[in-house]
């Protein structure tokens, strides 16, 4: 199906909002973290128009109250952190076309040549997997048809998540019951602003205003740290929270949320070199703490840790919850959710029965984590088909067969990939739907601008044609 | 084109029409009238031999959202036991039978001869998920039950002291936001009390933080539901759930309905005394005379088969309590975004056992003693009590007195001992199968084109082959029709079909945007507007089937 025309589409309405108001009417917008960015510089020639409320995909925290700055087709972030401003920002340079080989084609050829590559694989690893979900059914109508298996970029932490939730589950919380009942967060690891820059902003403001979250706490909120120093950014947005930092070395957080599990189900560290002194003391402190507090919450970045670690951290986090729902509410929040593999997490669930890391074909499914995630894969496959529709990710290095890539249009090859298909972006060029990382949040992206090139599941669905023509 | 289905016994209850032999006629995917002599061109069905019903109904069943998605993590082993067996076109890569696949869902449904299944327990949260996988259920018309009664913003509106109206406003905004076709409350105040570490909450005691009693919080929406005009009452999983004794609780929520309608769900699960040496007994006679003497209740069992399932379930605070006992032993709790909150927990039912036993002769019982099938409808609470799949075994156990007293002799000893089940002597009879499968769950939820075979009706269509073995005969139908086309031939399915999604949007006040509005930026922390589900997100642009709401012009 090719994407509707632009003034019948369904989010054509959005993009008429919204003339720019007087300069002073505006304030300057900000990013949690004090990046400030004016607007000063705004051409004000009646032809760009201000967006707002954009809901950013990307990282996985679901920000829902971006702003942009669209003429024509350059895009220019107004109100976004760094890194959404960045994947956000547009030129109005044409887009490329498709490549056969190298030689522009065009659409249906190119969705021809991809068909015939796949009919002719034996083994085909779907990679990347960085779409919105009308693109993720597209990529997993693919593969029931010619027979593939999938992995998404990011899913080494999940499946180290999963290690734990797959096998013996764990209570956990959404964003907005964090963001209310939260007394006492406790981090492991790095700080989550690096990854998540409006994280704490959005999970554990500071409230004060009547009505505004946290609606159910008293007095300041709690969070501590078990792991990196605080950035700077992160003491200033915790500037009314009391702040503890029980700072251990990287290789270390993982025996620390050990310890800490050990001294809130009551039994001793002694012994522990790691565990001794002012780390000792300060997960004793904590311990305490969290058997006092009301509604804590554990909060990891599995990106930001070993896959073992992740693992442990998150048996830990698991184990503490259990020990403290005898007596007090206590739940985990794991971070992660980049690229929507979230989204790509439950639709395989709800279409296979399996999450990522599975192969399908031929009216069967078999999940094995060992064989199927992307580096296993791409070791017996003979044929890689990636996805990237966020960002201009380049295809895994792979040698043993051809790859065809529907691809952000800025990916930069380091091997011409067979086919290329430069797709639009979700919420850039077309419309969708992402799941934010907490898993029960599905959020609605709109077009920011006309799209020129087809979305990843317009391109999937024009490979899924010729190969049914082809059957 | 015309299909004409000729020589079949008729079993249309809604239209008064039982056991008699006369043609069903369809014209673009609707009934007509079976006006004159077949015409050369009708195509023409033969369905001497078999019984004729409307599609199937499954006003309770959870086929669709996070739980269920939390269902299918847990339980990869029943996955792989039961692939799909469809291949080439049909081929969906799925399966599953406690928590199976959407295209397994839908597949398994038909199979039966079902048309329509609705999830009831839709979070307001995780709504655009649900519709999502419901939109992947082939050949299933579908609709989701919004779940209230737990949800931040109505219990503040209530604990305020704001008026009816400004409840009703709520009400509406989020039916429409939703997308949803009724309202269900899953332990009202209960899983709000849980959040604040509250472990029960008997029905007139009052919870912490808002101080409201679940009583209260019933009637409220019970009379929202009433002056909005939605077709279903209040769709109650009530306080307790499990919990031996709690046919006090359940006898005291019929009793505080006021007048106002209300659906009991899996009520087997609310009807347990605390008689006998174990301290656990039946409480189902004292729950159907009650059910018999209120004419304005309706109930869903939640009948227990036994075997492996999963219990999926937005009430965090019963789920919490019943962790214990997850087999195999695993499960998941979440609080839900100021909406809700779920629990998962993996069950095996077994005949061994003198609870699981007992259970299953209450939801026996419950069926057998209430008398009105317009007011009881076949559930399992999929997959709570046990899969959808199971439902031609319970007909025949509701058919059939020989089977079920032979079924009854299996199970524990003393559980046998501590029902009258083998005292009871009805059997249900085709009728009442249709009008609880079919007639009853339509009326209820007020599709006025469904569950019926008169004119104007979809031409959603069974043929059941008469058989005495009651299960083998409603497992594999001779044919099932979809809007008019033949989607399972012989218990099989061979074509499939897009669904239709049903949603009720009754009219709310403009106000109630602006105060959303604020609630969602100060404490949810997102844009209500990207919590609104618009009419072309559904069924990718299709849009709901909007069910006609009829509002009380006195308020």
């Amino acid at each position: 199906m090719i994407a509707p025309l632009f003034s019948q589409h369904p989010f054509a309405k959005s993009l008429r909002m919204e003339p720019v108001p007087p300069r002073a009417a505006r304030p300057p917008s900000r990013c949690s973290h004090g990046d400030i960015m004016t607007s000063d510089d705004v051409t004000r020639d009646g032809a760009e128009r201000i967006v707002t409320d954009v809901v950013c995909a990307f990282c996985g925290l679901g920000c829902d109250d971006l702003e942009v700055a669209v003429r024509g087709r350059s895009i220019r972030p107004v109100k976004a952190c760094a890194e959404a401003g960045r994947l956000l920002a547009r030129t109005d340079a044409a887009p490329p076309a498709p490549r056969i080989q190298g030689r522009e084609a065009s659409l249906a050829e190119a969705a021809e040549a991809a068909a015939q590559l796949l009919k002719a694989s034996q083994a085909t690893a779907i990679t990347g997997l960085g779409t919105d979900l009308d693109g993720l059914r597209g990529l997993f109508d693919l593969a029931v048809t010619a027979g593939a298996s999938f992995d998404h970029a990011a899913s080494e932490g999940l499946f180290a998540n999963l290690e734990r939730l797959s096998r013996r589950g764990w209570i956990s919380s959404t964003l907005a019951e964090v963001r209310n009942h939260c007394d006492l967060m406790v981090v492991f690891g790095a700080d989550p602003d690096l990854s998540y820059h409006r994280f704490f902003d959005r999970a554990a403001p500071a409230g004060g205003e009547a009505g505004a979250a946290p609606l159910f706490v008293e007095g300041a909120r709690r969070v501590a740290i078990v792991g990196d120093i605080l950035s700077d950014a992160t003491r200033r947005t915790l500037a009314r929270h009391e702040v503890t930092e029980v700072v251990v070395p990287p290789a270390e957080v993982a025996l620390a949320a050990r310890g800490l599990a050990a001294l809130v189900a009551g039994r001793d560290v002694a012994g522990i070199p790691a565990l001794e002194g002012a780390v000792g003391e300060g997960l004793k402190a904590l311990a305490e703490a969290l058997k006092a507090a009301r509604y804590s919450v554990f909060v990891w970045n599995a990106a930001t840790l070993s896959p073992r670690d992740t693992a442990s951290v998150a048996e830990s986090a698991a184990a503490m919850v259990d020990a403290l729902s005898v007596t007090t509410r206590s739940v985990v929040f794991p971070l992660g959710g980049r690229d929507n593999i979230t989204g790509a997490h439950q639709m395989a669930l709800w279409r296979f029965g399996y999450p990522l890391r599975t192969v399908v074909g031929g009216g069967v499914s078999r999940h094995v984590p060992e064989l199927y995630s992307t580096a296993a894969a791409l070791e017996d496959a003979d044929l890689v088909l990636h996805a990237s529709s966020f960002r201009p990710d380049a295809p895994p290095e792979f040698g043993r067969g051809p790859v065809i890539a529907l691809a952000h249009p800025d990916t930069v090859f380091a091997r011409e990939p067979d086919v290329f298909i430069p797709v639009g972006t979700p919420g850039v060029d077309h419309g969708g739907q992402v799941f934010r990382m907490d898993s029960v949040v599905c959020l609605p992206l709109e077009a920011l601008r006309a799209a020129e090139l087809p979305s990843l599941a317009d391109a999937a669905s024009a490979i899924l044609e010729s190969l049914r023509r082809a059957a | 084109m015309t299909t004409r289905i000729t020589g079949g016994r008729v079993f249309d209850p809604a239209n008064g029409v039982v056991d008699v032999i006369r043609d069903i006629v369809i014209e673009d995917g609707r009934i007509v009238a079976a006006e004159g002599p077949t015409k050369s061109s009708d195509d023409v069905i033969n369905a001497s031999g078999c019984v004729v019903l409307a599609g199937g109904i499954d006003l309770h069943s959870h086929i669709a959202g996070g739980k269920v998605n939390l269902g299918r993590l847990l339980m990869n082993e029943d996955r792989a036991k039961f692939p799909e067996p469809f291949g080439g076109v049909m081929c969906g890569c799925g399966g599953g039978r406690v928590a199976p696949t959407t295209h397994a869902t839908g597949c398994r449904y038909s199979e039966m001869g079902y048309t329509a299944a609705f999830e009831p327990a839709m979070v307001g949260a995780n709504a655009r998920h649900a519709h999502l996988e419901m939109a992947d259920i082939p050949n299933l018309d579908t609709g989701g039950f919004l779940v209230l009664g737990n949800d931040d913003f109505l219990l503040r509106m209530i604990a305020q002291g704001e008026g009816q109206q400004a409840v009703n406003d709520y009400v509406a905004w989020m039916l429409k936001a939703t997308q949803c076709c009724a309202i269900k409350i899953v332990n009202p105040g209960g899983i709000n009390a849980f959040k604040f570490n509250g472990r029960m909450l008997d029905f007139d005691e009052e919870g912490p933080h808002y101080g409201l009693t679940p009583r209260r919080i019933l009637n409220t929406l019970q009379r929202a539901v009433t002056e909005l005009g939605v077709p279903h009452p209040i769709h109650l999983h009530g306080c307790n759930l499990g919990v031996p004794g709690n046919v006090k609780t359940t006898l005291a929520t019929i009793g505080a309905t006021e007048g106002w309608p209300l659906h009991l769900t899996h009520i087997q699960f609310h009807s347990y005394g605390t008689e006998g040496d174990r301290k656990f007994s039946s409480g189902a006679v004292e729950i159907a005379e009650a059910v018999n003497a209120n004419p304005h209740i309706s109930i869903d069992v939640g009948q227990i088969m036994f075997g492996q399932t999963v219990t999926v379930s937005g009430d965090l605070m019963s789920q919490y309590r019943n962790h214990g006992i997850a087999d195999p032993k695993k499960w998941i709790g979440m609080d839900i975004e100021m909406d809700a909150g779920c629990g998962v927990v993996p069950f095996a039912y077994r005949d061994t056992s003198f609870v699981n036993a007992l259970q299953w002769a209450i939801g026996l019982e419950l069926f057998l003693l209430v008398e009105d099938p317009w007011r009881v409808y076949l559930t399992t609470d999929h997959p709570n009590g046990g899969p959808f799949t199971s439902y031609p075994h319970l007909i025949r156990l509701l058919m059939d007195k020989p089977f079920r007293d032979a079924q009854l002799e299996r199970i524990h000893k003393a559980a046998r001992s501590h029902t009258r089940l083998a005292e009871i002597s009805r059997e249900y009879t085709l009728e009442e199968i249709a009008i609880m499968t079919r007639a009853a769950p339509a009326r209820t939820l007020g599709l006025k084109d469904r569950g019926h075979l008169g004119a104007g009706a979809r031409a959603d269509v069974v043929l059941y082959r008469e058989d005495n073995d009651r299960e083998a005969m409603f497992a594999t139908p001779r044919l099932v029709l979809k809007d008019g086309d033949i989607v399972v031939r012989d218990g099989a399915v061979v074509a499939l079909k897009k669904g239709r999604t049903f949603a009720v949007h009754p009219p709310s006040d403009p106000l109630m945007d602006k105060r959303l509005e604020r609630w969602f930026d100060e404490a949810v922390g997102m844009k209500s507007k990207h919590y609104q589900i618009a009419d072309h997100e559904i069924r990718g642009g299709e849009g709901p089937e909007v069910v006609e709401s009829t509002p009380e012009t006195s308020r």
